[in-house]
């Protein structure tokens, strides 16, 4: 009786997975928790079972059967073939394995999320030399300056003639042959901009949604112990001394763990109590204070920076290496004051480690806006409204430097950091030890460094190139100093939610960051008179305005002039739109609320 | 393409490629690894399904498995006859539900059948306890192993029957996005 019952059930198996279409049917096969032997079986029948069915199906044409099943049976091999060549663009696929191997997911995770940055750049870099660039070297003027070494450093002289710069660029409409089709530079700039930052805000939003979608832990029926025990070894370790790490880290969580259930919740008296929030208090006064004090430092020597450049136009060495003195300054300031917060840290002791690294990196993100925001106010309202021939590509030139000198500061970091730490960990004072990988201050430096091109992207529209290769040379150099230097982290990363926080640092103080500075710089400021493709006009959003009431006048293209008056610029549409975003953020909210009591 | 290997028949291959996460090139790679464990044992033709299976000892001296506390669970589990002893359907099978295509569900499913050392379906206290000494190398003792399987099966146990099931131990993995 067993015997039939069970030969039943797999005939229904085999029915419904010959109905179902060939991927999903191939999915769920893979899918089946069933011994090979037997998955092979049950996919045998399946084929049997479909042959079978076309042949009654087909009856009219037998002789096509035959040669009808080759050629599908042949069309997906080709198309498994095929895939198996994509995979080889899986660049770094090898690498990424290794480390992970090695070292446990959380510093795989670093890498992945430079490799996620990296695309970025290199969609940017593209689009941008294709719809800009090249089209600007047909129209381009001839340079007049000459070429020294120290333009690699400074990006001015030489390269201020280049269509590196937002100044090079034509606002001619550029039409080489006669009557025929022209290129309007203007559009081409504001909208291959424009639409970049689009598609990286929808990227980064479904990315967001989805890491939220699988990470998001409810935090009330979160069952420590349990999942900690079965569910955080992670099988992806392949190192013997990661696997004996990772060992004597779960051994000491779970006595940790134990001796907090057998000890009561630590009653603090009065006084402590008072003493620790003292600390807290101070600790956090210290940091803000630090940050407002780098934030005017780099202030006033940005304001020099600018009365040396507007006042003197001499191309000699020191003036070029004084130009170097801002970005050398903030990158400083960017390596050393973290470590001030770190020690502050460890001068409150936290209640968990947990919280003494939110805080730090949360003090280490206030430090970078800040200095990112003070740069993007002095850019903004004193340098475009200063007397310089072409404000704009003095923007862009700061940028370079400032970008340039981080990539620098980086490699000497990772040189410093790991490197020389590790010489002295194991010969000079070797009770210090191996260096560990420090995932966060590694991934605030990337969001910076993206954050600075993203807002470059204006200014200088091959920056995302210069960044793509500094990218590719950091991910090496730190690979070879990760395997070489440093030992697999000893405390325990809830790696996907890391994962998440990253995403969502880019996203929100990053990216939107640099919108609202793009946002100001296209609507409120006046480009400079006499360079670049939006010389003469009110502002850079002016192109687009223009173009529209030049538009009216041909009947062929009145949709697109009824969609930017009615949708584009109509301030009803976005509050329609925005009251039903809300609307259907609080309706899936409800339902998150419903979902968690059942 | 070119049918350039004669290990397998197309069919074999294709079979293969429906029954696991890994294309054509990555299937003949693993033949390769499977037979590097022991050439003399294993055929390089595969067309007539020779019987070979490769002792658990060879499986377990992998450089993928052989630092995992586990190694000789996950060699039992995947192997047809329970001692660890595996033939290339085996070897191949193992290597696709641990490979990173394998979906979570799958991967949960074979889990539990690692932790349930006694082979009866239930994870229970003795099970348990076998884990969290493999998972910290026997450094705890045993009154704190005890002491953390109780807490465990507390927790996790839905219908309270002293041990977890397979749903008990599905529904805990759906909250821990941890899970590797």
């Amino acid at each position: 009786f067993y015997f039939f019952h069970g030969f039943y059930e797999e005939d229904k198996l085999v029915g419904s997975l010959a109905t179902m279409p060939t991927n999903e049917r191939i999915k769920a096969i893979q899918k089946m928790p069933e011994t090979m032997k037997k998955k092979r079986e049950i996919r045998n029948k399946v084929v049997k079972e479909i042959t079978k069915k076309s042949r009654h199906r087909s009856t009219q044409l037998p002789c096509c059967m035959q040669c009808l099943q080759g050629r599908v049976v042949s069309f997906r091999r080709f198309g498994n073939s095929l895939s198996e060549y994509f995979r080889l663009l899986w660049v770094w696929h090898k690498t990424l394995k290794i480390i992970g191997a090695e070292f446990g997911t959380s510093v795989l995770s670093y890498f992945i999320f430079l490799k996620w940055l990296l695309t970025f750049n290199i969609f940017s870099f593209l689009i941008n030399f294709s719809f800009i660039t090249i089209p600007q070297f047909v129209a381009a003027e001839p340079n007049s300056l000459s070429f020294t070494g120290l333009e690699l450093f400074t990006g001015a002289g030489y390269f201020q003639q280049t269509v590196l710069y937002y100044g090079f660029y034509t606002n001619a409409t550029i039409g080489k042959i006669e009557n025929g089709p022209s290129y309007n530079m203007q559009l081409a700039y504001i909208f291959t901009i424009g639409i970049y930052f689009v598609i990286c805000f929808l990227i980064l939003l479904f990315s967001i949604a989805k890491s939220f979608c699988r990470n998001f832990i409810n935090p009330q029926a979160y069952s420590g112990n349990a999942s900690k025990l079965l569910c955080t070894w992670d099988f992806n370790i392949t190192n013997e001394k990661a696997v004996k790490l990772k060992q004597k880290n779960l051994s000491t969580q779970i006595k940790e763990g134990l001796t907090e259930v057998n000890r009561e919740v630590l009653n603090f008296s009065v006084t402590e109590r008072v003493v620790r929030i003292v600390i807290h208090l101070f600790s956090w006064v210290a940091s803000l204070g630090t940050a407002v004090a780098a934030c005017a430092g780099v202030y006033f020597l940005s304001i020099n920076n600018l009365k040396l450049f507007v006042e003197g136009h001499r191309n000699d060495l020191e003036s070029q290496a004084a130009m170097l003195v801002l970005p050398v300054v903030t990158s400083l300031l960017n390596a050393f004051i973290p470590f001030f917060y770190s020690w502050l840290g460890h001068l409150e002791r936290f209640q968990t480690p947990g919280h003494q690294i939110y805080i730090t990196i949360t003090r280490n993100m206030v430090l970078k806006i800040s200095i990112v925001g003070i740069l993007c106010y002095y850019w903004l309202n004193i340098v475009a409204a200063s007397e310089s021939q072409c404000w704009e590509t003095l923007v862009g030139q700061d940028i370079y430097r400032l970008v340039l000198v981080d990539f620098i500061f980086c490699l000497l970091g990772s040189f410093f950091g790991e490197f020389l730490r590790r010489i002295i960990g194991t010969t000079v004072w070797v009770s210090l030890g191996l260096p560990e990988f420090d995932i966060g201050r590694n991934v605030l430096d990337l969001i910076y460094a993206q954050t600075l091109t993203w807002i470059g992207i204006l200014f200088s529209p091959l920056l995302p190139g210069i960044q793509m290769i500094s990218f590719a040379i950091v991910f090496y150099v730190k690979k070879v100093s990760l395997m070489m230097n440093c030992q697999p982290p000893r405390k325990v990363w809830r790696t996907a939610q890391m994962a998440t926080s990253f995403m969502f640092l880019l996203f929100f103080p990053s990216f939107l960051g640099v919108l609202s500075v793009i946002g100001v710089t296209v609507w409120r400021l006046k480009p400079s008179e006499e360079c670049g493709p939006f010389r003469g006009l009110s502002s850079m959003y002016a192109a687009v305005s223009e173009w529209i009431k030049i538009l009216e006048n041909y009947t062929g293209s009145k949709w697109v002039v009824w969609i930017y008056y009615n949708l584009i610029t109509s301030e009803l549409f976005f509050f329609i739109l925005s009251s039903l975003v809300l609307i259907i953020t609080y309706l899936y909210w409800q339902i998150i609320e419903g979902r968690k009591t059942m | 393409m070119g049918n350039k290997q004669t290990i397998f028949t197309p069919e074999q291959l294709d079979a293969y490629q429906d029954c696991t996460f890994f294309t054509r090139k990555e299937i003949l790679r693993l033949f390769y690894r499977y037979r590097d464990l022991a050439p003399q044992l294993v055929p390089l033709d595969y067309t007539d399904k020779p019987d070979v299976t490769l002792p658990y000892e060879l499986i377990g001296s992998m450089p993928e498995l052989k630092d995992n506390p586990f190694r000789q669970r996950i060699a039992e589990v995947f192997s047809a006859d329970g001692d660890g002893n595996m033939t290339l359907d085996d070897f191949l099978d193992m290597f696709s539900v641990l490979s990173e295509m394998a979906p979570r569900d799958l991967k949960a499913y074979y889990a539990f059948k690692i932790y349930d050392f006694n082979n009866d379906d239930y994870i229970c206290k003795s099970d348990l306890a076998k884990t969290v000494n493999k998972l910290t190398r026997n450094e705890l003792t045993p009154e704190e192993v005890s002491l953390v399987c109780e807490k465990v099966i507390y927790e996790a146990d839905a219908d309270n029957d002293g041990k977890l099931s397979l749903e008990d131990f599905q529904h805990m993995i759906i909250r821990a996005p941890d899970f590797l």
